[in-house]
């Protein structure tokens, strides 16, 4: 037999196999695939779009996506910001749907709590799950984003052009996408907390991916809203345009700042509810 | 509570908390779960004897998958308590280890083959370390899965194919292969025939009788009378969310009927020299049958012998589970 | 079903204890008002003539509850909180930035030359700079002789004391910081939709952090324009320059500069009153001057507000929570901080 000493007594498998395991199965689900390849066509589909409607004259016009003309570096960080309104929260509220409702839907989740894997640890499993989602979410925007901003744009004489008018190196330029990258990640793992909470109360994926989504719409609804100003600081929404705070000079930190505390403490909910819910559902 | 004294008429054969001998492998008590009004299980009462083969009966809606997923801490009972190897209350799960469970049909995600799916099993194995490969194919060898050779069903690559393409069979086969990854002191299997022709039937049987046979104690539910009678040790029968009995497989079909029939060469002489002896025989179909009464068989072969009656064959005429459960449910109508 | 219950109740219980966990971890909390060591009116408004803040960095919000009507080219006036960050160093150079959630803005004045660049269009207008730019936004730049600063305070008060209570009224926290604020009350005699004027003096610095408006009949101020963030301290000097970035049109301002606010009359507006019912009359420019889009687009008024008609003939009403104009059929525009009939007798005169 393979056993040794440590699993003949121990009573839950090494945390490292079980999140290496999660990862596996994570990124060979078809779903996870598809979704990371639609986010790649976003950064191109901009940068196609850009290029084919001229260069730095058609800057002109409304939104973000016009700074991207001439000025590849922020192609990114728009991507960024366009997909943070719809597409990387459903790939990590997909991810999320997935992960315990499910498994639940499948039967596998029986299976994992017979294994036994212990309750607060399947948390922490689906948890890396979902972050790893999130993470190669905004990466493959991110890359994909740099990369075609680089050849298909092209750059303005290598550097980025700020929205405030000054220009910065490709180090610091860097730097912006990089920061712009991380927080982006921080957003969505509000949303991948909030979809693995309402994940453990159903058992279909499906409700967690309307309710995710759904209630991002409804966020945005009620901020636009002008009396119903004092929800504001509540709502996820409001601070996910602040990530065009990177393409400002000098950089306003507080946009950043509140919107990635706010996030936390969406985070700290939605595992809290994880795992008060996960100690006692029934599989 | 006493579940068993509900059905009138049956026997208390279990050795419920009888001081000596082995710690069964699982004890409920006062089992009872409620969902909404609807009451699934109802002071329940029941030990799986180490090392036995327990087949739990009962007809669909009984409570049996209920009862099961109490016992393997999956859903929380509303009241009574569950002891899982020694295990009881919080410290439930760390019994689950040493069980193997197929338990509401196969779970596995169909977008790996059932080898990937075996693969992410054994990697939440606690008992398990190293190269997990080796059970696994150990595993699927023992369900008939395993590529090429032996495989009854599905030969070839089946264990490589996506489970989005298993036949029923082949999905049960890969629940078994699951509850079967590391040497088990206790299988829980639940309706493990369900989709099997009668080879994967066959297989099921050998698979549990192998287990028997090492010592593991199985929990087995079935619907199935005679795949419970062909391989079961104990039986327990559930009805409505209460257990009517529950206890050795031989001691219920015996103590439920114990009539001997005989065959003699003058039938009319030996029903005379019967009832001068005290029993009450009759005929039926040719044969005289004596039911269970005063008279134990060696008097009434002597009573037969000292009439000089002939006596061709005596035998005593054993009850069909089938019989027996469907007294036990008649009698709780 | 008391499972059902208590689990409902844990459940809420998480969500509204998080929905507090959100507010307190994100919302600006707000402070007690500081003690600080009386001062009167006169010698406040005397420090702040000569106040010398120097470098200076900070947040501009404008909290506007004015209730002015959507203008399509205006989309900035309507009712909303709009921020500027604001950089100053401290000797005529600067730096404002006007974000927007597709652009931003951006003034720069290196102490001659004065930019305005846009990122929406790209392009970079210059100008001659002149002395009170960028650093100060909200508050006039002092008129007042810099010579003998406790004099023209004093005249200052007095002027003010014609038609208003001027007191010094208890001190606030703006930014984080301390400061006097000084109130000016009309009058009762006055005939205005305005109930009080407040400026929050900073305490050390002696420089205006926020100016208050509240009209009659409103708890909420009517517009809040104020420091939502302030640091004193020498500043990037780098920050007071600016180069057109590759890529941008540059152009030459056609006239000193004019910041983007109200349509300019063609002709020079008379003023009918005096104090807080004071009316101004204009005559609207027969064509809108529209030649440079930065100068701001003078917004359609024909359609607003409804119609209304007096001895002076017909026209439309338009309404704020703080003041009121009408603009008559003929071309004239008469506004003021005053219900609608001191507009009209003003019209009438």
């Amino acid at each position: 037999m393979t056993t040794s000493t440590a699993a003949a007594t121990r009573t839950t498998a090494p945390l490292g196999r079980l999140l290496g395991a999660e990862l596996r199965w994570v990124l060979r689900r078809p779903r996870t695939l598809v979704v990371l390849g639609l986010l790649g066509l976003v950064p191109l589909a901009i940068a196609i779009g850009i290029a084919t409607t001229g260069g730095p004259s058609a800057g002109r016009g409304p939104g973000l996506v016009a700074q991207v003309a001439g000025n590849g570096f922020v192609l990114p960080v728009v991507a960024l910001g366009l997909s943070l309104a719809l597409l990387l929260p459903l790939a990590v509220a997909s991810a999320g749907a997935d992960a315990i409702a499910g498994e639940a839907a499948t039967g596998t989740l029986r299976g994992l709590l017979l294994a036994p894997v212990g309750r607060l640890r399947l948390v922490v499993m689906k948890s890396a799950g979902v972050v790893t989602v999130a993470v190669l979410a905004v990466l493959v925007v991110a890359v994909v984003g740099m990369v075609a901003g680089t050849v298909v744009v092209g750059g303005a004489q290598g550097t980025l052009v700020t929205l405030s008018g000054t220009t910065l190196g490709v180090g610091e330029a860097l730097g912006r996408i990089g920061l712009v990258a991380v927080w982006t990640v921080g957003q969505l793992l509000a949303v991948g907390a909030v979809a693995l909470a309402i994940s453990t109360l159903t058992e279909h994926p499906l409700v967690v991916l309307a309710c995710v989504l759904g209630g991002l719409i409804v966020f945005g609804v009620l901020s636009a809203i002008p009396s119903l100003d004092w929800l504001q600081p509540v709502l996820l929404t409001t601070g996910f345009s602040a990530g065009t705070d990177v393409l400002r000079d000098p950089m306003p930190l507080d946009g950043l700042g509140s919107s990635t505390v706010r996030a936390l403490v969406y985070v700290v909910l939605g595992l809290a509810v994880t795992a008060w819910r996960m100690r006692r559902r029934d599989a | 509570m006493t579940p068993t004294t509900t059905a009138p008429g049956t026997l208390d054969l279990v050795p419920s908390s009888e001081p000596d001998g082995p710690a069964p492998a699982a004890r409920a008590r006062g089992l009872r779960k409620t969902f909404g009004r609807v009451v699934a299980v109802d002071g329940v009462d029941l030990d799986l004897p180490s090392g036995a083969v327990v087949g739990m009966l009962g007809p669909n809606g009984s409570g049996k998958t209920t009862l099961i997923r109490m016992l393997l801490g999956l859903t929380r009972p509303t009241a009574g308590h569950v002891e899982l190897l020694g295990r009881t209350g919080a410290d439930l799960p760390a019994a689950l280890p040493d069980v193997g469970a197929l338990v509401e049909g196969p779970g596995f995600h169909p977008f790996l083959s059932g080898r990937d799916n075996l693969l992410r099993a054994a990697a939440t194995e606690p008992r398990l370390d190293g190269d997990l490969r080796a059970p696994v194919d150990a595993a699927l060898e023992r369900v008939g899965l395993a590529g090429g050779a032996s495989g009854a069903t599905g030969g070839g690559d089946a264990a490589r194919r996506r489970y989005r393409g298993y036949s029923l069979g082949m999905k049960q086969r890969l629940g078994l292969a699951a509850a079967l990854l590391v040497p088990r002191r206790l299988v829980v299997l639940d309706e493990p025939t369900n989709g099997l022709d009668p080879a994967g039937t066959r297989d099921v049987r050998g698979v549990i009788a192998e287990l028997h046979d090492a010592g593991t104690t199985v929990l087995l539910s079935s619907h199935l009378l005679a795949e419970v009678e062909a391989v079961c040790t104990h039986v327990a029968v559930l009805q409505r969310g209460s257990l009517l009995v529950s206890g050795e497989l031989t001691a219920l079909l015996d103590g439920g009927s114990g009539e001997l029939v005989l065959t003699t060469d003058d039938p009319d002489a030996a029903l005379g020299a019967l009832r001068a002896a005290g029993a009450g025989p009759y005929l039926r179909d040719g044969g005289v049958v004596v039911p269970a009464g005063p008279l134990e068989p060696p008097e009434v072969v002597a009573a037969l012998v000292a009439a000089g009656v002939g006596v061709w064959e005596v035998r005593r005429r054993r009850a069909h589970l089938e019989e027996l459960f469907a007294r036990l449910t008649e009698e709780d109508e | 079903m008391g499972k059902g219950k208590r689990w409902g109740l844990g459940l809420a219980g998480i969500v509204a204890a998080g929905a507090v966990a959100v507010g307190v971890a994100v919302a600006p909390s707000a402070a007690a008002a500081p003690p600080l060591p009386p001062v009167s009116p006169e010698a406040l408004v005397a420090s702040v003539i000569t106040a010398q803040p120097g470098p200076l960095n900070g947040t501009v919000t404008v909290d506007n509850e004015l209730g002015l009507p959507a203008l399509p080219n205006a989309p900035q006036l309507g009712n909303g909180t709009q921020t500027a960050r604001v950089w100053s160093g401290g000797d005529g150079k600067g730096r404002v930035a006007l974000p927007s959630s597709d652009g931003e803005r951006t003034l720069v004045s290196d102490g001659t030359t004065r930019w305005t660049y846009d990122s929406t269009d790209r392009t970079a207008t210059k100008a001659p700079a002149h002395r009170d730019g960028a650093g100060q936004p909200g508050h006039p730049g002092g008129t007042d002789p810099q010579t003998d600063p406790a004099g023209a305070a004093t005249q200052l008060i007095a002027d003010l004391r014609r038609t208003s209570t001027v007191s010094v009224d208890g001190t606030a926290d703006v930014a984080g910081r301390s400061a006097y604020q000084l109130v000016l009350t009309p009058l009762p005699t006055e005939r205005t939709l305005l109930r009080e004027v407040r400026v929050a003096v900073d305490a050390e610095k002696r420089i205006p952090l926020q100016l208050t408006v509240l009209a009659t009949g409103q708890p909420q101020p009517a517009l809040t324009i104020g420091f939502s963030d302030l640091t004193f301290g020498p500043q990037d000097p780098s920050l007071f320059t600016f180069t057109p970035p590759p890529g941008t049109t540059v152009k030459d301002a056609p006239a000193p500069g004019q910041r983007p606010g109200p349509p300019v009359g063609a002709q020079a507006p008379k003023t009918v009153g005096d104090g807080w019912d004071r009316v101004v009359i204009a005559q609207k420019p027969a064509t809108p001057p529209n030649q440079n889009r930065d100068e701001g687009d003078a917004p359609d008024l024909s359609r607003l507000g409804t119609p209304v008609s007096g001895p002076w003939g017909q026209g439309r009403l338009i309404t704020t929570a703080v003041a009121t104009a009408i603009v008559t059929n003929d071309g004239r525009i008469a506004a003021g901080a005053v219900p609608e009939q001191v507009l009209s007798e003003a019209l009438g005169q």
